[in-house]
């Protein structure tokens, strides 16, 4: 092996290895949280990994939405004003592309992060 | 010799560097929109194309829907026609009249003892219009359901008329998936093409990409709970699901959901939730919407009965989560239940 070809080798490992971190750079994905939005609009982040339970007091379009993360990963709807109670009911939302949806209010909590595998939910 | 080598391995680095950010910035994230409306959410998701324009517009449609067929805005085509109930014919848009046919076609099929486009005079008994939830007393329910069959409707291509004047007609059952008719329609005249859209409304997809993608991987919600149970891969589809968790009331125990079984008038309890899929065809995201009303008002027995009576029509097909949780799936899908991914 010539001297020059010592030098290509090492200078394509190091464009490989320059590619292959900006392509993580690009891609890394924070941890999973919870995304409040009211109109389309985001009004409250939770990331759901930190182990501290929190209260989110929240202004929907039709009154106060109050919104509980157990710190346990899960996150739910504990009081809201609307009149079918539907997000109340809904099930913990904890998985990435889990929703809660109060259509009175316009809110709708979207869990986001890592391990998103399906293009589209059928519900 | 060795300066040549350096300057061509540097221009292979920078050469890597600018491919490799071209490639992550020429697929930029989906421009997502999320509108409230027919009670329900519509989220828009589009890559590629005026993905801003393209997402308006899509809204600016399935307004145009609600405003046709609304059971409670007074100048929607429904309101008219349950307005003039037991008078004269209705003139109604060719559209509408369309709408009403592709229905009809599907009340049909059983001669509408799982669907029923008349019944919404018995849900009213049960609160869904109003929210104001309770249980009618069995002499009641039938005493409604006298006038809520399906032969309520006589339907020509330019008018429509309901025989009895207590009879309404509620099109919940299909707008949805018709407003994603309507859309597709649009989407596939739209230039330039988005690569994808993904429309979510109340649940009823319409998977997007004019036939370019073959793996869409759509999940089924678990309708016990958040998450999924699974997937099913299909190509460009319309995607409706009927189940029994997003409305509905509890008393002792007992769940009441809003879809009404035709022939009992009391809420249907065969099933959890009906998913079905539907290859992109004129109508069938309404067709599709409807004929999930009809499997979860049906027994295990009577899906497959029904399913191979529609083979080739356009249903691709099935996922079913029955009363006990049993999961199965009927036609060319595969269920690929979450616990074996």
């Amino acid at each position: 092996m010539k001297r020059g070809d010592r030098i290509t080798a090492v200078v394509l490992l190091i464009a490989a290895l320059l590619v292959t971190a900006f392509w993580i750079f690009t891609h890394r994905t924070p941890g999973i949280r919870a995304v409040v939005r009211v109109d389309g609009k985001v009004v409250a982040t939770v990331d759901l990994t930190l182990l501290e339970p929190r209260t989110l007091h929240v202004q929907g379009v039709l009154g106060p939405i109050v919104i509980l993360a157990d710190g346990k990963g899960s996150i739910r709807v504990e009081e809201a004003t609307c009149p079918d109670q539907v997000c109340v009911h809904t099930s913990p939302a904890h998985s990435p592309g889990d929703q809660i949806i109060c259509v009175p209010n316009h809110m709708v909590i979207t869990i986001e992060g890592r391990g998103t595998s399906i293009d589209a939910l059928a519900h | 010799m060795r300066k040549t080598t350096v300057l061509i391995a540097a221009l292979i680095v920078v050469g890597a560097a600018a491919a490799s950010f071209l490639v992550w910035h020429a697929s930029p994230g989906p421009l997502a929109s999320t509108y409230f409306l027919m009670d329900t959410v519509l989220t828009v998701k589009t890559v590629g194309g005026d993905a801003a324009a393209i997402n308006e517009h899509l809204h600016a449609l399935a307004s145009g829907v609600e405003r046709m067929t609304s059971l409670y805005e007074p100048g929607s085509e429904t309101a008219m026609v349950n307005a003039a109930a037991g008078k004269e014919p209705v003139a109604v848009s060719p559209e509408y009249a369309a709408l009403l046919k592709a229905a009809a076609a599907v009340e049909a099929i059983d001669q509408g003892k799982t669907f029923d486009m008349a019944i919404a005079p018995v849900s009213s008994l049960w609160g869904f219009t109003t929210k104001d939830f309770r249980i009618p007393a069995a002499e009641e329910i039938l005493r409604t359901l006298a006038y809520c069959d399906a032969d309520q409707l006589e339907l020509t291509d330019t008018t429509a008329r309901l025989r009895d004047p207590r009879a309404r007609i509620d099109l919940g059952g299909v707008a949805k998936g018709y407003a994603l008719d309507v859309m597709e329609a649009y989407l596939r005249t739209v230039k330039p093409q988005p690569e994808q859209v993904i429309v979510d409304f109340g649940g009823n997809l319409l998977l997007y990409s004019g036939g370019q993608k073959t793996d869409w991987k759509i999940g089924i919600r678990d309708p016990r709970g958040q998450g999924i149970i699974g997937y099913v891969l299909s190509g460009d589809a319309f995607v409706a699901t009927s189940g029994d968790y997003e409305r509905y009331f509890e008393r002792d125990g007992r769940r009441y959901c809003h879809i009404i079984d035709p022939s009992t008038g009391y809420p249907a309890t065969l099933n959890q939730s009906i998913t079905v899929i539907s290859a992109i065809q004129p109508m069938h995201g309404a067709i599709g919407d409807a004929l999930g009303k009809v499997f979860f008002c049906s027994s295990a027995e009577a899906q497959h009965t029904l399913f191979q009576e529609m083979q080739g029509k356009g249903v691709v097909g099935i996922v079913v989560v029955d009363a006990s949780g049993t999961r199965s799936a009927l036609g060319q899908v595969t269920l690929v239940l979450a616990s074996a991914q």
